[in-house]
């Protein structure tokens, strides 16, 4: 069986086709995920500090902004902007909205601005975006309770009838919501910040191995060995097990070489701070009690189960189909089409399906409440993605050996 | 060893590609002769098991073949028509690789892998990629893979397609050979390939067995129908256009026809030995294509 293995994954590692297609996925994920990092800039009030030199600023900044967020100290940080904004001489106007200028931006604000933009925001309505010029609006002469607030917000999005969320729902949310660590620290996180919100475009990655490994049966159709092979002692049984054996270790081996390079890339420019950080400090509504690094690895996790059915697709397919070309015919539009299919809201049949297709599943979608309910049980999405594409997984690679097996050569 | 083909029908849609073939193998080379489209390559792939028949069995020593599974395969070789290689594989690693999926132990690969790269004259090129080979390198190495297990069983579709003269008499005693106390079924329609190494002929028409036999019982079913005589150039064109002409050979002024008819074509015709090719164009038309009307 060993041997079989081998020999079926040099078959797909000798072909120029797949050092190509390789080649160029691992080059456009690089691209994708340096991007952030040759992009990067930051002003200061000298200019623009761009690249590396504006990364080491930024992480720079943040040391005095590293710590836990008390009550204690968002009241003090709330009044420290009140105070700025109480000095006409600080404060400018764009016809819409105050902000500060000059010194007072440049020393108070610009140093820790996402941070003031995440107070704000956890004082907000939910689904409004507001800067640090709203925690002027704020009343803190008697103090804040953050967590009060925190908790009055998701109360919000729980009662907002548009998500359509049941008290089963609530319930488990509220529950996973209960063990979120309070205190929140605050640090730097802007490495895995790229890698959350970039997740999706590894499926590049997922469509290049499933272009490579098309042809494990269709090709054997295709160039006319299937009848040797199937009439040999272990075409039927042996040989089928160790296609699908070899496909898969290619597609896991080459998805981990493009999952590295995806975080390889902007971890090694921004750094790994962060990784112990609970994910609310980058939207303080998000339910999950996970830090970045446990955040990105179960979506990583979602993401080979999706890898491994996308697989199992192509594999039956492959099975099916007299030719490669057929069974990218089927697959591109499978792993592209729901890129252009956007939900409007995350409750409703139609939205909760889009949130399962490849591409959405993809996407981590921490802050977005999104539960599947059937009877009592409530799934978080990605205990349902999970869910989903294992069991398509493991019901999609029996067909494709029973294709394999049944073929007739004709 | 038996094999037993007993009542085989293959039928796509109303075309039915095999229809009734019953016949018992035992070891021998057998020639399955007919025209393109009579039915060979289904009635092959069948017995590889490849194909599944619309209806009927086939049997070794008394079992089915879908019952034996894997078992049937262990004595199986089968090289089929126009079949493909992987391009970026050696010719050594291709026959490590079958021989894997023929269930053969390393070792035992190894050893079978070298003797049959050597037997078919490849050595010097094993471990050259099977894209930089000839159509004639391909073949001695399809039929090379066949052999790996030493099969009880050897099928052997076209084989000897598309080879130069120089190849096909180099293949015919390879097959030879190969096929001591085998089961040896080959297909062709190249009829002289045949008519050299095979011990029993069938002859396959709209996927039915029309004549079976040695070549002299199947040529005997023609005796008495080969005319050979002198006529002028324009009277050889008249005949050509309208008889079965087997032959046409210049001498001096007149042509020597050697013409498959039932009864004699011209006056002072002369009876001669039938052959093979005289009963493929007996029954399969002037070019091989066409059927008899």
């Amino acid at each position: 069986m060993k041997c079989l293995v081998k020999y079926e994954l040099l078959k797909i590692l000798r072909k120029k086709s797949t050092l190509i297609i390789m080649a160029a996925s691992l080059l456009i994920t690089a691209v994708f995920f340096g991007l952030p990092v040759i992009q990067f800039q930051i002003y200061n009030q000298d200019g623009v500090l761009k690249g590396l030199g504006g990364i080491r600023y930024e992480r720079e900044q943040y040391a005095d902004i590293s710590v836990p967020l008390t009550d204690e100290y968002v009241t003090e940080t709330i009044r420290e902007v009140q105070e700025l904004f109480e000095n006409p001489d600080n404060v400018g106007y764009d016809g819409n909205e105050q902000f500060l200028i000059d010194d007072a931006y440049w020393e108070e604000i610009a140093p820790r601005e996402d941070l003031l933009n995440m107070i704000a925001a956890n004082y907000a309505e939910p689904n409004v975006s507001v800067g640090y010029s709203s925690l002027t609006e704020l009343d803190v002469s008697g103090g804040t309770d953050f967590y009060q607030a925190r908790e009055e917000k998701i109360d919000k999005i729980f009662s907002d009838p548009s998500r359509e969320i049941s008290e089963e729902e609530k319930a488990y949310w509220q529950n996973m919501d209960s063990k979120v660590k309070e205190p929140f620290q605050y640090g730097y996180f802007e490495g895995w910040e790229v890698i959350i919100s970039a997740f999706e475009l590894l499926i590049l990655a997922v469509l290049a191995i499933c272009i490579v490994i098309a042809p494990v049966f269709s090709g054997e159709y295709q160039a006319g060995t299937d009848a040797v092979i199937l009439s040999a002692k272990y075409g039927k049984t042996r040989l089928t097990r160790a296609k699908i054996l070899a496909a898969f270790l290619f597609g896991i081996l080459a998805f981990t070489l493009h999952a590295a390079v995806a975080f390889a890339l902007p971890l090694a420019a921004f750094g790994t701070d962060g990784w112990n950080l609970p994910l609310q400090i980058n939207g303080t509504t998000v339910p999950y009690p996970l830090t970045f690094l446990e955040g990105a690895l179960i979506n990583v996790g979602v993401i080979y189960l999706v890898l491994c059915a996308m697989i199992g697709l192509t594999l039956l397919l492959s099975a099916r189909m007299k030719s490669p070309y057929l069974v990218l015919i089927v697959m591109v539009p499978v792993l592209f089409i729901p890129m252009f299919l956007a939900p409007n809201g995350t409750a409703g049949v139609y939205n909760l399906l889009i949130f399962l297709t490849p591409y959405q599943s993809l996407i981590p979608g921490f802050g977005k409440y999104l539960s599947y309910q059937f009877g009592p049980l409530v799934l978080d999405a990605f205990s349902m993605r999970a869910l989903v594409y294992a069991v398509l997984t493991a019901v999609l690679i029996p067909f494709a050996g029973r294709g394999f097996k049944r073929h007739q050569v004709a | 060893m038996k094999l037993q083909l007993q009542h085989l029908c293959k039928q796509y849609g109303t075309k039915k590609a095999v229809d009734q073939v019953s016949i018992d193998f035992q070891p021998g080379v057998y020639g399955l002769l007919g025209a393109n489209g009579a039915g060979k390559t289904t009635l092959m792939r069948m017995i590889c098991g490849v194909l599944n028949p619309t209806s009927g069995s086939i049997r070794l020593d008394g079992k089915s073949i879908r019952e034996s599974g894997e078992r049937y395969y262990t004595h199986l070789g089968y090289m089929p028509q126009d079949f493909g290689f992987y391009p970026d594989f050696t010719a050594r690693e291709f026959m490590l690789y079958m021989a894997a999926v023929k269930g053969l132990d390393q070792k035992t690969a190894k050893v079978r892998t070298a003797k049959l790269l050597k037997l078919v004259n490849l050595s010097d090129v094993a471990d050259r990629k099977i894209r930089s080979y000839s159509g004639g390198m391909k073949q001695r190495l399809g039929i090379a893979q066949a052999e790996l297990n030493n099969p009880d069983i050897l099928i052997l579709d076209e084989p000897t397609a598309g080879l130069d003269p120089k190849e096909r008499v180099r293949f015919r005693n390879l097959i030879s050979d190969f096929a001591r106390d085998k089961i040896v079924i080959l297909s062709t329609h190249i009829v002289s390939d045949v008519s050299y190494i095979a011990d029993i002929i069938l002859m396959m028409k709209d996927g039915k067995i029309l004549l079976q036999g040695s070549v002299t019982d199947v040529t005997d079913s023609i005796r008495g129908k080969v005319w050979e005589f002198l006529a002028d150039e324009r009277e050889a064109a008249r005949y050509s256009r309208t008889m079965r002409v087997v032959n046409l050979h210049h001498e001096g002024k007149q042509v020597r026809l050697r013409i498959v008819e039932d009864s004699a074509p011209a006056p002072g015709a002369q009876n001669v030995e039938p052959s093979l090719e005289d009963l493929f164009l007996y029954h399969f038309g002037g070019n091989g294509q066409s059927e008899r009307s």
